[in-house]
């Protein structure tokens, strides 16, 4: 029982691969560039001519499921396969799944991929059914990541690292307007 | 059209009956080979960095690879390689058996032999070659890419079997900075990243050229970081000061640092005081040239201004460290550039201190004895004939092969052993490289991917993978010293064998036949046969070339940790893959982010009585620049429609080693073309566009990808691609190889191959 949660140092990313490699491994995701839980979106480019180029309009950003607390894919499920945890992850129950792909056009965050092998929609679950199903406390993308920038933890547990960073640090979610309460969080 | 350098996730949004099924690489993990479920220790072998890591097996198959938060060096963190180590291990074009030749070389067609069968193939060859070069084992060239068991590599052929033709890869990597770092201030030393506050790095890309600590201690460090590069890579883009300029011109920027400190006085009186020799001729030297920063301007193209800044920042930071880079074979200057920055760190007084170049105290590792064979036909080494310095060790590479290639060499090289070493690919003309190993009477190959290398081979022997073998124990750092041991994860696949297995292997199978030849040549040998009998003289003359591996190797290592350290140490480096004083008592900083060493304990300032020296005598003797000099001829000046090819690396790729890995392909399946955005316009290049590059030597087709992140008249692609063998199915027919076109030029300091001195020409297909 916890409330899982992520926090990103985002800033700190130098777009290495390494948490889109472990994801992979970790959770056994199909080959292919199309299929991956997780991905590093390069936002903006860096501007100007070579001898006077503005780098800091180039930004890179941990995309993944933002796990929210209103989710738009659980509502738009039309099986109900949709569902949230008791580590407050939000699930598939695979058997129910039909790839009506309700859930991927209804995801504001284009989180979700189709994986051909079990025929569903698939997305980030903070390694729930590999790590966490196998005792750990930490994603694969987490614990590999050079500049530790992932913070991952329970929302629920006040002297957990993410709270404490939380209280700490500024923060904003994506799409906020939207009203999904995600509980994924950029740190500034 | 977006090809690179943007996430590939967008294009998905079709119908499912649009996927393709993937071909997966796990599919094959399904196949157990024993039920076994384990964690075990391992270090990372993906490039030459070695970080340490657990594998997590199940049911007999590699599932997982994670960090390992115990090693001081890698600081809890695995790369993308790093993860995709198990890729390299399941790889299905892999060397499964011993192969003997049946074709021509490089066609590709070989026979499926029992190691045995093998063995006598090169046994065969082998003594006929020795015989005929009268016993003079250096006929017999051998090299090493890996950076584990080089030194047992080295005791095979050169102590044992007694040739001195060794060659490794420092003379087409680092050698210049070695030596520079040696002979400025006696230690080839370790630059302490995490303990600075300022940093300079000329072309060194931390970022996309992962390095541990130092990488990650950039990243956790709160320092102001300046590039210096013609290229704006990541580590430019995320630095505090980007101050793109010419290629080849950072020695100017140097100088100019240098003359700064000088003429403003910024520098550690009172470490020059103590440590420096002939700082006045380094003055004198300086001040007469009159490298000014506005003098630097017009070489380097940074405005005199900024260098000042840069230099009076640096002077006035309180352990400013100038980055020495690691892969330095730039240009002619570049022993003299790595000088430079040495002696730009020496003026600091950041030598054998917290944040600059520490000499700190690695762990001394006992070495096991062996009983070296003296073989008095056996002729020295060539590949330094004309160099100054150059490696005593592993030699000169492009010295090497020009002296083979155009029949100058002393005597015949006849026969090669490559162990994992790609020389196909990793030097400058690639022709000339094909044209050396044609030329051999015996090619053999150790290696667990068939490469463009070991398809020149007429034997192939498959070695296993990091993975699959335990390694002898290594010491690792200086300034928080530790050991590592890689231990085995699973058993060798298929037939491939440990290097030391393989050695055994072919010892036991020459040793006799090689000593008869001694014996039929050598009159030393001949005297203690006639003193001592055959038997006693083979034994006690150290001809049993398979001597050191009666033992296997995980009883060599318990031997040896537990003799020198004791149990516990054996236990750690057993169960935990490491031992330091402090395992296990690390603290948590942050985030699975640890310290190791309390700082009090580190070694930032040990004692030693060094000098730091200016003026090197031999250099002028030879003709040289006793002290860093600016010439014209470094000048950048390109030939009217032509560019500079400079060449690097990709974040997810090791050289050619990676090239065909299934999961880093999906990051980076060929390499581009990086050219200026405004200049593509003006040739009317976009994106995709397929350009024939030429140089003097040959010319090569690659794809465009106009940028603003480079120079107008420099061109930048990813070395490790253009791979020629098919039988790496991934990488074969992908991007192009820059070692077609670079020019095979070499500074005489180190014998040093100068990768960043060839001019092309472009013409769009």
């Amino acid at each position: 029982m916890a409330n899982y949660a992520m926090a990103f140092d985002y800033k700190l990313c130098i777009n290495c691969h390494a948490c889109e490699v472990a994801c992979k491994e970790e959770n056994g995701i199909d080959l292919g560039a199309k299929n991956h839980r997780l991905w590093i979106e390069e936002e903006g480019e860096i501007s100007g001519d070579f001898w006077n180029l503005k780098r800091d309009t180039l930004t890179y950003t941990q995309m993944q499921c933002q796990e929210c607390q209103d989710a738009p894919c659980l509502k738009a499920c039309p099986n109900g396969a949709i569902y949230v945890d008791t580590n407050g992850i939000v699930r598939l129950h695979k058997e129910l799944c039909d790839l009506t792909l309700a859930c991927m056009k209804a995801c504001p965050y284009e989180a979700r991929y189709i994986d051909e092998r079990d025929q569903i929609t698939d997305k980030c679950i903070f390694c729930a059914d590999t790590r966490l199903a196998a005792g750990e406390t930490t994603t694969a993308c987490q614990i590999t990541c050079p500049a530790k920038l992932r913070y991952f933890g329970d929302l629920d547990d006040k002297e957990s690292e993410i709270s404490r960073v939380l209280q700490e640090r500024k923060h904003f979610t994506l799409k906020s307007e939207l009203g999904t309460k995600p509980k994924l969080f950029y740190l500034e | 059209m977006k090809i690179i350098e943007r996430s590939r996730r967008k294009f998905l949004q079709g119908s499912v009956a649009l996927c393709v099924y993937a071909t997966s690489s796990f599919a094959f993990k399904e196949k157990p080979q024993t039920p076994t479920n384990s964690i075990t220790p391992y270090l990372c072998n993906m490039c030459r960095n070695k970080c340490a890591g657990f594998a997590r097996v199940e049911n007999g198959i590699v599932k997982k690879l994670n960090p390992n938060h115990y090693f001081p060096k890698s600081r809890n963190m695995l790369c993308p390689k790093g993860n995709a180590g198990i890729d390299a291990l399941y790889d299905s074009d892999r060397l499964k058996y011993p192969l003997i030749r049946v074709g021509n070389r490089g066609d590709g067609r070989y026979k499926k032999v029992t190691w045995d069968e093998a063995y006598e193939y090169i046994k065969e060859k082998l003594v006929k070659i020795i015989d005929e070069e009268k016993d003079n084992r250096s006929t017999i060239a051998y090299c090493n890419g890996e950076g584990f068991n080089k030194n047992e590599y080295i005791q095979f052929f050169g102590s044992k079997i007694g040739s001195t033709n060794f060659l490794d890869e420092g003379s087409i990597c680092l050698n210049t900075k070695l030596g520079a770092t040696l002979l400025t201030i006696g230690d080839v030393g370790e630059m302490d990243v995490a303990g600075s506050d300022y940093i300079i790095i000329s072309g060194a890309n931390r970022y996309e050229s992962l390095i541990t600590p130092d990488s990650v201690d950039m990243l956790h460090t709160q320092q102001k970081l300046v590039v210096l590069d013609p290229r704006c890579t990541v580590t430019a883009q995320k630095a505090d000061e980007y101050l793109p300029l010419h290629p080849g011109t950072d020695l100017a920027f140097c100088l100019s640092v240098i003359y700064v400190a000088l003429q403003e006085k910024l520098y550690n009186k009172k470490y020059v005081e103590e440590f420096f020799q002939d700082f006045d001729k380094l003055q004198e030297h300086i001040v007469k040239n009159d490298y000014t920063p506005e003098w630097a301007e017009r070489k380097t193209d940074i405005p005199h201004k900024k260098i000042r800044q840069i230099a009076r920042e640096f002077f006035s930071a309180k352990n400013p460290l100038y980055y020495l880079g690691r892969r330095s074979v730039w240009s002619q200057n570049d022993f003299q550039l790595r000088r430079a920055m040495v002696l730009i760190n020496a003026l600091a007084g950041s030598i054998n201190r917290e944040g600059g170049i520490i000499f700190g105290a690695p762990i001394r590792l006992n070495q096991e004895e062996i009983n070296e064979p003296l073989y008095n036909a056996s002729e020295g080494r060539f590949d330094l004939d004309g160099i100054v310095y150059g490696s005593q060790k592993g030699g000169a590479w492009l010295n090497f092969r020009e002296k083979v290639v155009n029949k100058t060499a002393p005597y015949s090289i006849r026969a090669m052993f490559i162990r994992k070493h790609n020389i196909m690919q990793n030097m400058p003309n690639i022709s000339k490289t094909k044209k050396m190993l044609e030329m051999m009477d015996l090619v053999v190959a150790l290696d667990t991917m068939p490469s463009d290398t070991v398809m020149m081979a007429d034997v192939i022997l498959p070695e296993c993978s990091y993975l699959e073998r335990e390694d002898m124990v290594v010491s690792f750092n200086r300034l928080e010293p530790s050991l590592a041991l890689r231990n085995q994860v699973v058993k060798p696949l298929y037939e491939s064998r440990s290097m030391q297995d393989i050695l055994k292997g072919l010892g036991k199978k020459l040793a006799k036949p090689l000593f008869e030849i001694s014996a039929k040549y050598d009159e030393d040998l001949q005297e203690s046969i006639e003193e001592m009998g055959m038997r006693r003289a083979y034994r006690e003359g150290g001809y049993d070339l398979s001597e050191l591996y009666k033992q296997d190797i995980s009883e060599r290592n318990r031997k040896l940790i537990t003799a020198q350290f004791g149990e516990k140490v054996y236990e750690s480096l057993k169960t935990k893959g490491v031992w330091y004083p402090y395992i296990g008592e690390e603290s948590s900083l942050s985030n699975e982010y640890y310290e190791y060493y309390p700082k009090e304990k580190r070694f930032y300032t040990v004692p030693r009585d060094y000098k730091v020296h200016c003026y090197l005598k031999k250099l002028e003797k030879n003709g040289f620049d006793a002290m860093p000099t600016w010439h014209n001829s470094y000048d950048f000046s390109i030939p009217k429609e032509h560019f500079r090819l400079i060449t690097g690396r990709y974040v997810t790729s090791t050289q050619t080693a990676t090239t065909n890995n299934i999961v880093l392909k999906e990051f980076q399946e060929q390499n581009y073309v990086w050219i200026n955005n405004v200049v593509a316009k003006e040739l009317d290049i976009k994106e995709g566009d397929a350009l024939v590059l030429s140089s003097s030597l040959s010319s090569i087709v690659i794809k465009a990808y106009p940028t603003n992140k480079i120079a107008p008249q420099v061109v930048w692609f990813a070395h490790g691609f253009g791979t020629a063998s098919a039988e790496l199915t991934n990488a074969f027919g992908k991007g192009a190889s820059d070692n077609e076109i670079i020019e095979d030029k070499f500074e005489k300091i180190y014998g040093c191959a100068t990768m960043h001195e060839t001019n092309i020409t472009i013409r769009k297909i």
